[in-house]
């Protein structure tokens, strides 16, 4: 049984109808990336899978439990954590008061000691408020915030947008190291090479539509199939 | 030039008055900064709360057991508010919040005159805080300075709540982004629900403690809500610590104009509001993307 | 509309009619001459809020300040004996109103929603305390000023004193029935549109070239003026000025009447004021229940903004006006609806896109300038972010101008930078070799920088001819302009302007369809509409195909092709099929700096564009992250 079951969702931004009968389906310690343009329809696919934004139509089962419809709090005590693209980092909380926020109300969460092994960069900072740290701080604390959850499954929507190269790197070796653990991920990310070294399978979206599906491996042996969905000509 | 005694003695007036400002302000600042409401009702609650303790005197010739009356007196009213009025104005625009919350405090004031009719009433000062003490080279009323300590226990209490409790963080990463607290699980309805009595409650502790120091009657928190506004635009909008200080700085221009010439105290918050909003739009405290 | 037409006045003739039956036939139902004439008082001050309100969005609690305000100043120069005259002394009174409307108004009008009414508010108790206090030798304090004369008309002989009763009736209903003949006068003007707009969106009208703050400050000035006069006859008309005029409750109670009455009808006022009045009036006459006239009143407030927001008369108007548009509106509706489920074919573009109305002059010195705008060194730093890092390109005039990018690259930060929009951190654009950056986006748009958004910025409460007014008045009219009593539509050059774009945007049956009825697509060319019927120099597309159907693409490139014939067209699209079929030179930007900058065959065939865009594919993975990063 897959982890998560998307059906055939159709969402709507105000008067604008941005996803058309997505389907996806997502096993458990799976990593999967969702390629496209921008405007393709990916983040929006991520916020509704979250309840940020509720679908018109279609149905969302994680763990064979139906969530669509449901408020973000509620979907997120099921299990599911969003790592939104604009990192929404509480500026006026150190970075252990975010980490607090976030744990309170996770069934298992990690002690922070586990935190501050993945990330040892967060612990210097522990007690710096959140709008004092770098672009790639934020992101690093975003995460954990995630992590710290302990969710069944975490979406992470742009991790690497707007970061200096060297902690894109970082990133991208933290994301390898979660995925070799076993994590279930679904990632959004415009820098695809990066996004192939460590998803297991891709599926590419247009225009809200659901275009093509595969295995990550494919693509990095032939990237002619991407052309169709990210759009530049040979 | 007024004598060094009558300014010392108006700086601790200003000290009274500018803590009962800070939890005014306080309890109004963290409503509007948490569920981005701005309670035009909060003056008719301070006199709401200043009636509590006049009938719970009444009943229990206690000024603590009036305190913790009202206090409960005021989680009902503030918990009903939220559930039955305020709860459905969060998505709407800010001019139909401040409408609803001034039609609110309407009917709150005027509930108070058809029950006590408009005359004032006296709230004696509790049997504790009776008389006068003798600070050095002046004489100074005995409950005002017992006032001063309550009150700042009172913002410390709020302080604690709001920055060592878990309630607080969640209170605190609300203020500035609500829709993050709840993808990270926490059911944010509750929580506003919770600022909403808090801010409430806060309001009503100020219209109790005043009671016995004035004439109760159902108009008089209006100056104390627009003098409260006057502090939150001075301290920056949903700023605890802002409320504080702003507060404070409040009370203090109020006293000592008034100790040269009483008739432009009020003029004179009004001016500095000016300047602030000229100078620093975002208020001492506030952070630039809050206004 | 646009033509004199006598059904345009039944608004007019209609409150003529009821104002002279009012005191014959009411004072039965308990509506005695002197309530009636105290309503009109209200009333008239209330038709200053609703202007403020009602058309600008703008809810003050403040106006108290400038009813005691004019009120005070009349009544102190006629008591002490400085102005003889009743009438000299009425317009001295709302002068002063006006111009202390100005000065608060200075300070208030830079804030909105809460900021607005919590300021408002401070200063109406500032004007209270100052006139209780400091100013008690001249207004009285507490006790208010006494024996303030009444009006006499004509003179000599001739003269007749208008005393209380009937006569104050009539003059204070004249005084109402001109009040609410300009109002209505101010509503349908230029102003006025404008004014609805900014309710609507604010920023958008600043865009197309309006000074937001200048027609807010304006609005603001003239509710402080109605205040004035009505104020300024109060002492008059009661033979005494009370301290109260300045009171909180004041600008409460105007409020709460204007809300109950409705709120941008303009009669509202005057319903709200009868109703009120008449409520405390009557209802402490009923035994037991005196004491609670104000709190029944106080929950039927809550009920009413809760539920029928509109008030009494917005409710009847509204109803009114959905049976009379309701064929025309469901038919527009299933037009939506057809187009939506491409029942309707996309319509072919039309040949001419002359535009009536003139683009604005380009400085004579730089007329032949082949540059029509420059980027220099530009940069946009967020914190530690740098969304743009000196970036240079030119764009030739009279050319298809595309930026590209991944996402995240810096293109929304740089578009909004040639706007003006935001301000660069370093670094300058150039409009025709002269400075752009620094003069602001209402500037920049009088200047012929026009832009159309990513996401459709209409005013959707609008029909799509008034849209297109706003637009186009911005080119007419220059940044300000206080034409408050021309009507909107007077303007030939204007409304040839509306009908050419109406024609090239394929809109013109949907002309009187408000702008949230229209189908998505035509939403899309409606926004860049918009921005072309300013007649600008530059125009700058944002994504201008995002949602589109393929249909409707092929059709927006037809149609920035044909702009692009005429216009310099700068544009930021994703779909790249469309940039390369369009643009004739193409800036690439990659993590906030340039990448490349050429003709578009040149740029398609970059191995470094196609790399940003698709990432080293083929690298080694393990040095995928620095892979996209390699400078151009």
């Amino acid at each position: 049984m897959s982890l998560l079951e998307v059906e055939r969702i159709n969402t709507l931004y105000g008067d604008s109808h941005v996803l058309f009968d997505v389907s996806l389906h997502v096993a458990e310690n799976e990593v999967v990336a969702l390629l496209g343009r921008n405007g393709a329809g990916k983040t929006t696919t991520l916020r509704s899978l979250m309840g940020v934004l509720k679908p018109r139509s279609g149905a969302i089962r994680l763990n064979g439990r139906p969530i669509q419809g449901l408020p973000p709090a509620r979907i997120a005590r099921a299990g599911m954590q969003l790592v939104p693209e604009e990192r929404a980092v509480f500026g006026g909380l150190t970075v252990e008061e975010n980490l607090r926020v976030a744990r309170l109300t996770a069934e298992k969460p990690w002690p922070l000691d586990r935190i501050w092994e993945v990330f040892p960069r967060l612990k210097e900072r522990r007690t710096s408020r959140g709008r004092t740290l770098s672009g790639g701080e934020q992101q690093m604390l975003s995460i954990a915030r995630a992590l710290i959850r302990d969710p069944s499954l975490i979406l992470l929507d742009e991790p690497f947008e707007g970061l200096a190269p060297l902690i894109v790197q970082d990133l991208v070796e933290l994301t390898k190291r979660l995925a070799a653990d076993g994590r279930t991920i679904i990632v959004v990310e415009q820098n695809v090479a990066a996004v192939l070294s460590f998803a297991d399978r891709v599926y590419g979206f247009n225009n809200g539509h659901v275009v093509y599906e595969g295995r990550a491996a494919d693509l990095r042996a032939d990237a002619a199939p991407m052309r169709g969905f990210m759009g530049l000509a040979a | 030039m007024p004598s060094t005694a009558a300014l010392v003695s108006q700086a601790f007036n200003g000290l009274a008055l500018g803590s009962l400002l800070a939890l005014v302000a306080s309890g109004l600042t963290i409503i509007l900064g948490t569920l981005g409401v701005l309670n035009f009702a909060h003056g008719a609650l301070f006199a709401v709360g200043a009636y509590t303790a006049f009938v719970m005197m009444q009943a229990t010739h206690s000024f603590v057991l009036a305190l913790l009356g009202g206090c409960a007196v005021m989680l009902i009213i503030g918990f009903a508010m939220e559930r039955l009025v305020i709860r459905h104005f969060y998505a709407r625009p800010d001019e139909d919040q401040i409408l609803v919350t001034y039609g609110i405090g309407i009917v709150l004031v005027e509930a108070l005159r058809a029950w006590f009719g408009g005359n004032s009433q006296r709230v004696p000062v509790p049997s504790w805080g009776t008389g006068a003490t003798k600070l050095g080279f002046m004489v100074y009323p005995t409950y005002r300075l017992q006032l001063i300590g309550i009150v700042a226990a009172l913002l410390v209490g709020l302080y604690l709540v709001l920055y060592r409790t878990s309630v607080g963080l969640v209170v605190r990463a609300g203020i500035e982004n609500a829709g993050m607290v709840g993808i990270l699980g926490i059911d944010v309805r509750r929580t506003f629900l919770f600022v909403f009595a808090v801010g409430i409650v806060a309001v009503g502790l100020a219209g109790m403690l005043y009671a016995p120091v004035v004439a109760v009657t159902p108009d008089m928190g209006a100056t104390f809500m627009v003098q409260s506004f006057v502090v939150i635009v001075l301290g920056g909008l949903g700023s605890f610590p802002g409320a504080v200080i702003g507060g404070l700085i409040a009370g203090e221009i109020i006293s000592l104009t008034s100790a040269f010439d009483s008739a432009y105290s009020e003029v004179m918050l009004y001016g500095l509001m000016a300047l602030v909003l000229v100078a620093r739009p975002q208020g001492l405290f506030g952070t630039e993307g809050r206004v | 509309m646009r033509r004199l037409d006598p059904r345009s006045f039944l608004p007019e003739l209609a409150l003529l009619a009821v104002l002279a039956a009012a005191p014959l036939l009411l004072p039965p139902l308990g509506f005695s001459h002197d309530l009636l004439s105290r309503a009109l008082n209200w009333a008239l001050f209330g038709l200053g809020l609703d202007i403020l309100f009602g058309l600008a969005g703008l809810l003050s609690f403040g106006q108290a300040a400038f009813y005691g305000m004019g009120g005070f100043v009349a009544a102190y120069l006629l008591v002490s004996g400085t102005i003889q005259s009743v009438w000299l002394a009425l317009l001295v009174g709302t002068a002063a109103a006006g111009v202390l409307g100005l000065a608060v108004g200075w300070l208030a009008v830079r804030r909105i929603g809460i900021y607005f009414a919590m300021i408002t508010l401070a200063f109406g108790q500032m004007a209270y305390f100052i006139e209780n206090s400091p100013l008690s030798d001249y207004t009285g304090g507490e006790n208010g000023i006494a024996g303030v004369p009444v009006p006499v008309l004509g003179f000599g002989a001739y003269a007749v004193r208008i005393t209380a009763g009937l006569p104050m009736y009539a003059l204070l209903a004249a005084a109402f029935f001109l009040g609410f003949v300009l109002a209505r006068r101010i509503a349908r003007s230029p102003v006025g549109l404008i004014l609805k707009a900014v309710k609507e969106n604010t920023g958008r009208v600043a865009m197309l070239g309006h000074d937001v703050p200048a027609y807010k400050l304006a609005a603001f000035t003239v509710a402080a003026l109605y205040a004035g006069l009505a104020g300024a006859m109060l002492g008059p008309f009661q033979s005494y000025m009370p301290p109260d005029a300045f009171a909180l409750e004041t600008s409460g109670q105007l409020v709460v009447q204007t809300i109950v009455g409705g709120v941008g009808t303009l009669v509202g006022p005057l319903v709200g004021a009868a109703l009120w009045l008449w409520l405390r009036d009557n209802l402490q006459l009923i035994p037991g229940f005196g004491p609670l006239w104000k709190l029944v009143l106080g929950l039927a407030f809550i009920g009413l903004v809760m539920g029928l927001r509109r008030g009494i008369c917005g409710e009847i108007l509204h109803r009114w006006r959905i049976r009379r548009d309701a064929a025309r509106l469901s038919a527009a509706q299933a037009r939506t609806e057809a187009i939506e489920a491409g029942a309707v074919a996309v319509p072919a573009v039309a040949e001419d896109v002359a535009l009536p109305m003139p683009r604005p002059a380009i400085d004579g010195r730089d007329a032949e300038a082949e540059i029509a705008i420059e980027a220099r060194g530009l940069a946009r730093h967020y914190g530690g972010l740098k969304a743009v890092d000196g970036v240079s390109f030119l764009v030739r005039r009279g050319s298809i101008h595309a930026v590209i990018g991944p996402n995240g690259a810096g293109k929304s930060t740089l578009f909004k930078m040639l706007s003006d929009e935001v301000a660069p951190s370093a670094g300058e654009v150039l409009l025709f070799g002269q400075r752009l950056t620094g003069a602001g986006v209402t500037r920049a748009a009088q200047r012929g920088v026009a832009k159309s958004n990513q996401l459709n910025q209409l005013f959707l409460g609008l029909t799509v001819r008034e849209n297109l007014r706003v637009a186009a008045l911005a080119r007419a009219r220059g940044r300000f302009r206080l034409d408050l009593l021309l009507p909107g539509a007077g303007r030939p050059e204007v409304e040839a302007q509306i009908a050419a774009m109406l024609r090239l945007l394929d809109l013109s049956e949907r002309a009187e369809t408000p702008a949230s009825v229209l189908a998505y697509g035509e939403k899309r060319r409606l926004e860049i509409g918009m921005a072309l019927a300013t007649s600008p120099n530059v125009l700058l597309l944002d994504e201008p195909l995002a949602g589109m159907s393929p249909s409707e693409r092929v059709a927006t490139c037809a149609l920035i092709r044909r702009i692009g014939r005429s216009c310099t067209v700068v544009l930021v699209e994703h779909d790249l099929d469309a940039v390369f079929g369009l643009a004739q030179r193409i800036t690439v930007l990659s993590e906030g700096r340039l990448l490349a900058d050429g003709p578009s065959e040149a740029v398609r065939r970059d191995p470094a564009v196609q790399k940003a865009y698709l990432g080293a594919v083929q690298d080694d993975a393990a040095h995928a992250g620095e892979a996209v990063h390699e400078p151009a």
